[in-house]
């Protein structure tokens, strides 16, 4: 139903740290359609060609200051994840995604307050690495 | 006589503003210009950090009720029960966040905020000499799958007649007087793989005037043979219980209601090019409630948007603003 608001187009790069490749993130919209606290979230998932990520490799942000593990954002309910702002996701990675094109996967779910099951959107994009 | 007014929620425009193609300001212009004179806002979506906006942000708000001079009329209000994973908040931890929003209605200038359906009724009577102090009324919203025969919805009408007070009440959300099965939905999810034979059974039903949820509640859940015979696939197993949220019940069911509500969501799939909704009739609810003596706003509530076929462009301005010269040309023939 939200699969439109999930990995926003052109978003996905590698990330670099003191001159270390140190994975790769992109950006993603909510799949709901107003603001919840970060702890609302009921799940990130990645697959990178078909290769799912394991879930202690994701980090989740929405400043790009402070980020958390999936399982550390199940208690964070200070920070707001706003309807129009986007959820940074990044997977740890060395060496990132290598040069070409790739297809990355995202899949987010968020908890709402009325419907029994999460509202999920997948949305699988090509990717080109420069 | 009744006074019933037009009012747009900003939720039927929630695509110009995710993509940032309107700002908040650019939309209750809009609204302004369609001639409406009231607007709905669900603050956690267009009002940053709610239900604890900053003042700024508050301000802001006010300016452009004061530069639209639009009736800042409901807030859509959300309980956030599942805050945690682990655990539903605890009684007084409902009260405390209900209470916070019931401030910052004030500090925008509302009166009225609706709760989403679920609400536990035991939120109630501990709010009410917060209402009674900032002067704002909480209602229940009544919307389809989730209404008149629902445990909570129906705890929470009761707790409504119970404490007989201006400040609680009802929303009536015009998805549970669906004549027709929305088509805009039956194209977007056969698009998305479930079969033409699951919305042709769910037609018949509205042809013989009831609905799916009806007959699913009717069956205690279980599929009656006919719709066994639609289902192709697994997925239409799965997906049927989705398609409950389009009741066809008679306006009557709202006769003994009538004191209680506060604000209607005038739902919107789609207006079509002749004029009416295609699954509402909304020029005879209007009359209804003209005639039950309705005092309060009919506010735009376009879903349509959720259907939207890939690759096809957004219709949100253009369905409001077809739906608002709808309402509009109603309310004219009413009252001349």
């Amino acid at each position: 139903m939200f699969d439109n608001n999930v990995f926003i187009a052109d978003s996905c790069k590698n990330v670099e740290e003191n001159g270390n490749v140190i994975g790769y993130e992109m950006k993603t919209n909510i799949t709901y359609y107003r603001g919840i606290p970060l702890s609302m979230v009921e799940y990130v998932k990645v697959a990178a060609d078909g290769e799912e990520v394991p879930a202690e490799d994701i980090r989740i942000s929405l400043d790009q200051e402070d980020w958390f593990t999936l399982k550390e954002a199940e208690t964070v309910t200070t920070y707001k994840w706003e309807y129009g702002e986007p959820l940074y996701v990044r997977v740890l990675k060395e060496g990132g995604l290598s040069k070409g094109t790739h297809k990355v996967k995202l899949t987010v779910a968020t908890r709402t307050a009325y419907i029994p099951v999460p509202l999920e959107g997948i949305k699988e994009r090509e990717v080109e690495i420069a | 006589m009744s006074d019933i007014k037009a009012c747009v929620s900003l939720y039927s425009l929630q695509d110009e503003y995710l993509n940032k193609r309107m700002s908040l300001s650019d939309i209750m212009h809009f609204v302004k210009e369609q001639g409406a004179e009231g607007v709905e806002i669900l603050p956690d979506q267009m009002i940053k950090g709610s239900p604890y906006a900053s003042d700024e942000e508050i301000a802001n708000w006010n300016k452009l009720v004061e530069e639209t001079s639009l009736t800042p009329v409901i807030a859509d209000v959300f309980l956030n029960t599942n805050l945690y994973k682990n655990r539903t908040l605890t009684k007084k931890e409902c009260i405390e966040l209900l209470t916070a929003e019931i401030i910052q209605a004030h500090k925008m200038g509302i009166h009225l905020i609706r709760l989403v359906s679920m609400v536990p009724y035991w939120v109630l009577e501990p709010l009410m000499p917060v209402c009674e102090k900032y002067d704002v009324a909480l209602a229940i919203e009544v919307h389809a799958a989730m209404a008149f025969d629902v445990q909570a919805t129906k705890e929470f009408l009761d707790e409504v007649k119970r404490l007989d007070s201006k400040y609680a009440g009802i929303v009536i959300d015009t998805g549970i007087f669906c004549r027709r099965f929305p088509r805009v939905v039956r194209a977007y999810e056969t698009n998305n793989g479930t079969s033409p034979q699951v919305f042709d059974y769910i037609d018949t039903l509205f042809e013989k005037g009831t609905d799916l949820h009806a007959v699913l509640l009717e069956n205690h859940f279980q599929y009656p043979p006919e719709l066994e015979a639609a289902c192709q696939t697994e997925h239409d197993k799965m997906f049927v219980p989705l398609c409950d949220g389009y009741e066809n019940l008679p306006f009557e069911v709202l006769d003994e209601y009538m004191p209680y509500i506060y604000h209607f969501h005038f739902k919107l799939f789609e207006m079509t090019e002749e004029g009416p909704e295609y699954s509402m009739d909304y020029k005879a609810l209007l009359q209804y409630l003209h005639e039950h003596d309705y005092h309060g706003y009919v506010s735009t509530e376009y879903e349509g948007n959720r259907f939207t076929l890939p690759g096809t462009p957004m219709q949100e301005k253009k369905q409001v603003a077809m739906q608002q010269a709808y309402i509009q040309k109603c309310l004219k023939e009413i009252y001349g």
